[in-house]
């Protein structure tokens, strides 16, 4: 009763319609947030002031007592550390590398799979495999079955043609981790796209066959547009989650040689639980951090644009 | 500029099962412009689909200015289409959409450019060459996918339900439009419509279609006088024709307690059936003064009025037999309202008589 009879008072004070609120109630309104609000702070964020702490130490596990404030000077080693360059270029090499050609061919076979043809659930179901296994195991597999250099089956097919004995993992260790991840990731892009195929109005492609166009400009001029949202939400999407890859590069090169096939989630864990550099390495996730707002700001904006802006006009 | 033979074209989507379009035979002579109408599944859509390329053609052929089209694919047939949902290209702007069946051709930019230019003139459209699709009106959609379609300049134009998406009003000034382009640009054109006004009054011909048959190809005013069987006389005219399943008389036929004379030739072939299906279009009734004597006139009471100003429907039972409904047209204004008593009487020269058994009319 006393509600009813409250909020006709309030509501002259509103302006827009609802009524107005005062702080008590809207604390009470919100109290049954908190304790997630709560939970997600100290799970995320107390972490990472931590991280900000340590980042401004000097202190290695392996010598006790050598913590102490050296202010911002484990950012200038960062910057001044060849390999960790060499690392941020790997990451970046490895993830839009791999983003990009799983994005190609995640279309060709999109494009192979919008077609009728016998058996075509069970050839779908086998593609999308490789996106359903344990990342551990696909690189346990790309790194022994397939890769070994005595014992692997790419060796094994290429021995007629004189190919044999090649050191996959060792000579080409990068290519060797994008690989593995192409292959995993091409299923879901794959998806994505023929999601998006499948969303193509079947008139448009009535009227341009009898606009005259052959299949390459109906791919081209009305297919491809028709797909780009799609492809920009698959490589953000994609992006998002190779930039932060570990389980190929741990189970495939440990990052070898040297740092060949590391990229920066790996080098972190390289120099935090092999080298117990614990302020250098807060410092290189701080970059990285920081790094990737920015990416992400960027690629977010973008999804947002294009499904937002771009609607399908009728 | 072309002919256009339907040859006993037939569609059959799963073999043994009843055609979609059944040997469809049907000229459209050069320059005209044919209706298909039809309720829905009457095959009339597949119809042109077949003519423009997008259906197969499974018996039967069809011939585009005398070529047998039956194996040419669409972009090869020379025609150009306008979709019902207008199929125009999102990512593309509207100077862009009209020029892409040209571009397609590999025609020079110069001349696409131009052409396009002289087809949005006619159109309307200059003002919104660069405009995206999804920034225009319904109507504004439709006449950009009309622009496609001209700019080609091809022998024969398709247009499948063009004008169900937009409002009456407009629909009624598009119709116009179209009727009027296409006897400036004399392009044979084939135009597939479920609404039998649009038939009416934009077809030099008309093809009723049902269940996938050709039912009556005739101009409209031949259509609307001399409907060929009971469906035609159905479907042509709005409101609907009364078909009154009425038993024979000497003389004729019994309706609501009065006799009803028939022609000499149609008692001829009616010969010894018992009963005729007769058709009376609404406006074929003569309203009557509900005093008049009972042998001569058909007592009905009013069920709803319909009054649209300048004339009124009148729906009614008969007093006699409440199962039968009618529609009878009145003048502008009229006096009666539901449940009040009407008199009517066939005009007798404008009877439709149809067999009941077949829907064949007679004679």
């Amino acid at each position: 009763m006393t509600t009813t009879t409250e909020r006709p008072t309030a509501a002259p004070e509103s302006t827009g319609g609802t009524p107005m609120v005062d702080r008590a109630e809207g604390w009470r309104r919100r109290a049954p947030l908190l304790p997630a609000l709560v939970f997600t702070i100290i799970v995320t964020q107390i972490p990472f002031i931590l991280t900000l702490y340590y980042s401004l130490q000097s202190w290695n596990l392996v010598r006790p007592g050598s913590q102490e404030f050296v202010w911002f000077a484990n950012y200038g080693d960062v910057f001044a550390d060849s390999q960790f360059r060499t690392v941020a270029l790997n990451t970046v090499i490895m993830t839009l590398g791999s983003v990009l050609i799983a994005v190609v061919l995640g279309l060709l076979l999109a494009l192979l799979l919008n077609r009728q043809f016998a058996g075509r659930g069970v050839v779908r179901t086998l593609l999308i495999t490789p996106f359903l296994i344990t990342p551990v195991a696909a690189a346990l597999l790309w790194k022994t079955v397939l890769l070994d250099p005595t014992l692997g089956l790419i060796n094994f097919v290429l021995t007629p043609f004189g190919g044999s004995g090649t050191e996959w993992i060792s000579n080409y260790p990068l290519a060797s981790v994008m690989a593995a991840l192409i292959w995993q990731w091409t299923p879901f892009m794959m998806l994505l796209l023929l999601a998006g195929l499948q969303s193509m109005p079947t008139d448009q492609l009535e009227a341009a066959r009898v606009d005259g166009a052959s299949a390459w400009s109906t791919f081209r001029e009305l297919t491809l547009p028709h797909l780009r949202r799609f492809i920009e939400l698959g490589v953000v999407l994609g992006t998002i989650y190779l930039v932060n890859i570990f389980d190929q590069v741990y189970m495939m090169t440990q990052g070898g040689p040297g740092v060949a096939s590391a990229n920066l989630p790996f080098y972190i864990y390289q120099r935090a639980f092999l080298g117990f550099d614990i302020g250098q390495s807060a410092a290189m996730g701080v970059v990285v951090v920081i790094l990737t707002l920015i990416a992400a700001n960027f690629a977010l904006r973008l999804i947002f644009k294009s499904f937002s802006g771009e609607q399908e006009a009728a | 500029m072309a002919e256009v033979v339907f040859d006993q074209a037939s569609r059959i989507y799963t073999p043994g099962a009843k055609p979609a379009v059944d040997s469809l035979d049907l000229t459209v002579a050069d320059g005209d412009l044919v209706v298909l109408v039809g309720p829905s599944g009457s095959g009339k859509s597949t119809a042109l689909r077949m003519l423009a390329g997008l259906e197969p053609i499974d018996a039967g052929s069809v011939r585009i200015d005398g070529r047998d089209v039956v194996d040419v694919p669409s972009k090869d047939r020379d025609i150009a289409m306008v979709f019902q949902n207008y199929a125009l290209y999102p990512s593309k702007t509207v100077a862009e959409n009209m020029a892409f069946p040209l571009k397609m051709r590999g025609m020079p930019k110069e001349e696409r450019a131009q052409r396009v230019r002289q087809a949005a003139e006619m159109l309307g459209l200059s003002e919104y060459l660069d405009r995206k699709p999804k920034a225009l009106s319904g109507g504004q959609r439709q006449r950009v996918a009309m622009g496609r379609a001209i700019v080609r300049e091809p022998q024969v134009f398709l247009m499948d339900e063009p004008l169900s998406n937009l409002d009456a009003k407009m629909r009624v000034q598009t119709r116009a439009q179209i009727a009027e382009m296409q006897n400036r640009l004399e392009v044979s054109t084939v135009y597939v419509t479920h609404d039998q006004v649009e038939a009416m009054t934009m077809g030099d011909k008309v093809a009723v279609l049902a269940d996938g048959k050709l039912q009556q190809y005739a101009t409209p005013p031949e259509l609307y006088d001399r409907p060929i069987n009971a469906f035609v006389a159905g479907f042509i005219g709005s409101p609907a024709m009364n078909l009154l399943e009425l038993p024979r008389s000497s003389s004729g036929v019994t309706l609501g307690g009065i006799e009803i004379p028939l022609p000499r030739d149609v008692s001829d072939a009616a010969g010894s059936r018992d009963r005729l299906t007769v058709g009376v279009r609404p406006e074929d009734w003569v309203l009557e003064s509900t005093g008049s004597d009972a042998g001569s006139v058909v007592k009905a009471v009013v069920d709803v009025v319909e009054e649209l100003g300048s004339e009124s429907y009148l729906y009614a039972h008969l007093a006699e037999d409440t199962s039968t409904s009618i529609v009878v047209r009145g003048p502008g204004r009229v006096q009666v309202r539901f449940g009040d008593p009407i008199a009517v009487r066939p005009n007798p020269d404008a009877l439709h008589v149809f067999d009941t058994e077949t829907g064949q009319r007679l004679p």
